[in-house]
């Protein structure tokens, strides 16, 4: 298999206006990076399967990609778990190129970036890079409920979880009228709103597809299905997941994707979602 | 009727006992609650935030008056130091020859009131994940007994003993990693420090505490969105409201209200006046109804922490109207009847007076040039909505319809606090003419996945200014005077029975005017933009005023054509003191 995102990146780079060709030959900041012998990577805090943390440990599919990245280049692994702010691009700013202002310091590289054409154009610090996998969204149900597959006017009077402030939250209260909104009980994370379904406060929850699959297989509790059809006038198709590096990091940024470029030839990125639950798919921009 | 006038003379006679209370022989312990209650006619120090409880900024000195105001110089500037520079937005407390100020990034400094120098210096060790939206602001210091009390940006409020700046007691009010912070200067009353919450992040709700001074204990909370139960010496002390009247499902879980500027207080009723912040989610589609208690003004009671009454002033806020802005009380004469109001110029633009003790609505009045939201606001004290005012709600994959909005999202008035002056009977009040182009977007992303999130860019909407400071009359509702400035008014306002108002600018000046005409009569460059509040006291039979210089806030955060106007502005931390140069 091979991933011609580089190809893709080109093009996106060059519409931001930003792909200044002397940049591309820099190789300070991945020799840096080997020379301190530390890579710090930035992760969402409570973003599980992603990355969070427990018992003192970080976990999540992002930990383990961004340990085995570090472990390629020879290096420790520096994960800081950072509090999301009200959207990516104050994220963006706070660990990618300026640092927080309470001394949060600037990451080498942050994970679970949106790998979006429209998005990378508006961020003109950093560069987005490495698409490792499609993000979309789904539903999870009680293994006795008819209406998983029905249409959702059907889930009216059921107990419906989503994550706060999220697509599937606002596709519950916003859409078909708002008739489904007194039934919605929100949860802090997707993969908590599935796991609710487990235990029993629940009976359907819309969340990503690696919630619902990380919490199908890994949250304690009884039995819960997954939704096998689409869910009608849902307002996202879906989006690709990668990491973004500061602007004047692009020789890091591009040693990353090689590395990831690797392992999802290997099978070792599949290897890595399969142990948090998930089945790995990748990303659209890479599938040409 | 009868029982408003009843509450009345009670006020009244409240009022008499305290002010006859003679101030604190013995310093070294510290000020009393008589001696806080009495700030306003105190005039030898400067006890409370907003100089004295009702906040209301004035200072009957008058020493320093338009005719004088010509020799007032710099006495001298103590810089807070370090790197830690951004907005200075504290107002100083002034005890026993020592000037307390709160500086950026939760700090606090104690300086020798005479000479500036600096007698000891806090700073809060926050954690380093904190991620402020607003800039790492602290509007100030509330001092009690032997303490000076602060609010940090990890949401503590923090006693430090004033004389050695040792800390006594530290408490959360609020779970940093939950999105909360604290900014506002604390108030003290009944022996109770009072405070509320910020939390720019969704899922806060807003709330005061009480907590009792000597011990940081919790006394009461109050949650200010229906649904949410209060308590009362760690007991259930009834629900906010009424469950479910105003929001739909679970949302009044999540509803928002952050009751982020503090509140003022009135002896006399004994009420809390607390502005609330505007609802959550962002898109006002998702949530129908008027959404309670948020983008309002509630009043509660002192002892029990029950809300006695709330007046919403942006029923159902679709335009990040938030309503925390400062309900200060003043007694006036209307129609031949005295009666007990109160004041807010609130972020929609419009200048409210409400009856205090029971929230009446008596009249609102466009204190901007512009309010595309709503054309007025009715009898009833709800606002007459502009048709097609509301951004609209996004469709699939296509954003909601844009709307041009004005005041923008950042306010009529954001939180620079107002002065009203006994003497002249005005209202001076820091405004901004501003507005915005506002949608609620499909998509957005946050925390790495995708939600509906809003979009805005803030415009300019006259050719030769964004700040005006306007002089409103609350009787009548007429702009008696207004001065213009480039950049945005960013501020707090003093004014003086001198006939003088004293206010800040972006460009680094701290500026008096005519309290009657509004004529400039005093300007002084003091290095970096003047986003503090002014205060005045006197000592040895000499007027002095001080300022905080130091440039930010949430202005420079913002940027579009607005920016233009303060780019060159240098960033500072220090502190101004004034007086009259005698020949």
């Amino acid at each position: 298999m091979t991933y011609g995102r580089r190809a893709f990146l080109g093009g996106l780079a060059a519409s931001a206006g930003s792909l200044a060709l002397p940049r591309m030959t820099q190789a300070a900041p991945l020799a840096n990076v080997k020379e301190l012998g530390v890579l710090r990577v930035g992760l969402y805090s409570g973003n599980r399967p992603w990355s969070y943390e427990e018992g003192g440990k970080v976990l999540g599919i992002d930990a383990d990609i961004a340990r085995a990245v570090a472990d390629s280049f020879g290096v420790k692994t520096d994960l800081a778990l950072f509090p999301a702010d009200e959207e990516v691009s104050d994220d963006l700013r706070n660990v990618v190129w300026r640092g927080g202002l309470l001394g949060f310091r600037k990451c080498d590289v942050m994970f679970h970036v949106p790998f979006d054409r429209d998005f990378a154009a508006k961020e003109d610090q950093v560069v987005i890079l490495a698409p490792y996998y499609r993000e979309s969204f789904g539903a999870a149900c009680s293994s006795g409920l008819p209406e998983c597959e029905g249409t959702p006017t059907e889930f009216r009077g059921r107990r419906l979880a989503a994550e706060l402030d999220s697509i599937p939250d606002f596709y519950l209260i916003g859409s078909f009228g708002g008739i489904l909104r007194p039934d919605v009980t929100h949860y802090t994370t997707g993969f908590e709103a599935v796991a609710a379904i487990k235990d029993g406060r629940a009976d359907l929850a819309v969340a990503t597809d690696a919630q619902i699959e990380s919490a199908l297989a890994k949250a304690p509790g009884g039995d819960a299905k997954r939704r096998k059809g689409p869910l009608p006038a849902m307002l996202s198709p879906g989006w690709d997941v990668g990491i973004a590096v500061d602007e004047k990091s692009r020789s890091l940024g591009f040693a990353i994707e090689e590395e990831m470029d690797a392992m999802m030839a290997s099978g070792r990125m599949a290897e890595i979602f399969s142990a948090h639950g998930v089945t790995w798919r990748p990303a659209n921009a890479v599938q040409v | 009727m009868k029982g408003r006038f009843k509450t009345f003379a009670a006020a009244l006679v409240a009022t008499c006992a305290i002010t006859a209370i003679p101030a604190n022989a013995d310093n070294h312990a510290g000020p009393s609650m008589a001696d806080l209650m009495n700030d306003a006619n105190s005039h030898g120090d400067v006890l409370t935030y907003g100089m004295g409880p009702w906040q209301q900024r004035y200072s009957a000195l008058n020493k320093i008056n338009t005719q004088t105001v010509k020799r007032l110089v710099p006495v001298y500037s103590a810089s807070l130091g370090g790197e830690k520079q951004r907005g200075q937005e504290s107002q100083p407390i002034v005890y026993d020859g020592t000037i307390y100020v709160t500086g950026s990034y939760s700090r606090l400094f104690a300086f020798d009131a005479k000479t500036g120098e600096k007698k000891w210096e806090y700073n809060a060790r926050l954690p380093d994940g904190i991620m402020p939206c607003c800039d790492v602001v602290n509007r100030g210091a509330a001092i009690h007994g032997d303490k000076i009390i602060f609010s940090t940006l990890d949401a503590h409020l923090v006693a430090l003993n004033r004389e050695t700046g040792k800390v006594i007691w530290n408490k959360e009010i609020g779970d940093y990693k939950a999105g909360y912070s604290a900014t506002a200067a604390p108030i003290i009353v009944k022996d109770m420090v009072v405070v509320g919450n910020s939390g720019g992040e969704f899922g806060v709700v807003g709330a005061v505490q009480a907590r009792n001074v000597d011990t940081g204990e919790l006394v009461w909370n109050r949650p200010v969105i229906e649904g949410h139960m209060g308590t009362l010496n760690g007991k259930d002390n009834g629900i906010t409201g009424k469950t479910n009247a105003t929001w739909e499902g679970d949302l009044w879980k999540t509803g928002g209200g952050a009751t982020w500027l503090g509140g003022t207080y009135d002896p006399g009723t004994n009420l809390l006046y607390f502005g609330t912040g505007n609802p959550a989610p962002w898109n006002s589609h998702l949530r129908p109804g008027d959404n309670l208690y948020t983008s309002s003004t509630v009043a509660i009671d002192a002892d029990t922490g029950k809300i006695k009454w709330h007046y919403q002033t942006t029923p159902h806020d679709g335009w990040d109207f938030d309503g925390v802005n400062e309900f200060i009380p003043f007694d006036a004469t209307m129609n031949g009847k005295k009666m007990q109001l109160g004041a807010k110029a609130d972020r929609n633009g419009y200048f409210y007076v409400l009856d205090r003790t029971d929230g009446k609505f008596i009249g609102a009045h466009k204190f901007v040039m512009q309010t595309t939201w709503a054309d007025g606001i009715g009898k009833d004290g709800r606002p007459n909505f502009t048709k097609d005012g509301r951004p609209g709600a996004p469709n699939g994959a296509e954003k909601g319809k844009v709307v041009f909005s004005s005041p923008s999202f950042l306010g009529g008035k954001n939180w620079m606090p107002m002065a009203y002056s006994r003497d002249t009977e005005l209202f001076y009040i820091p405004s901004n003419d501003w507005g915005m182009d506002i949608w609620n977007e499909p998509i957005a992303y946050k925390k790495g996945a995708a939600y509906l999130g809003a979009g805005f860019t803030i415009k300019p909407i006259a050719d030769d200014h964004i700040g005006a400071l306007r002089a409103m009359d609350p009787k009548t509702g007429k702009i008696v005077w207004e001065y213009k400035n480039p950049a945005p008014l960013w501020g707090g306002v003093l004014t003086t029975g001198g006939n003088l108002v004293f206010t800040g600018t972006p460009e680094g000046y701290l500026k008096a005017f005519d309290a009657k005409t509004g004529q400039e009569v005093w300007k002084f460059q003091t290095g970096s933009g003047v986003v503090g509040s002014p205060v005045t006291w006197e000592d040895g039979g000499e007027q002095y005023v001080a300022v905080m210089s130091g440039w930010g806030g949430a202005v420079p955060l913002w940027g579009g054509e607005v920016a233009k106007t303060f780019k060159d502005i240098s960033q500072g931390g220090s502190l101004w003191v004034f007086k009259l140069y005698n020949e």
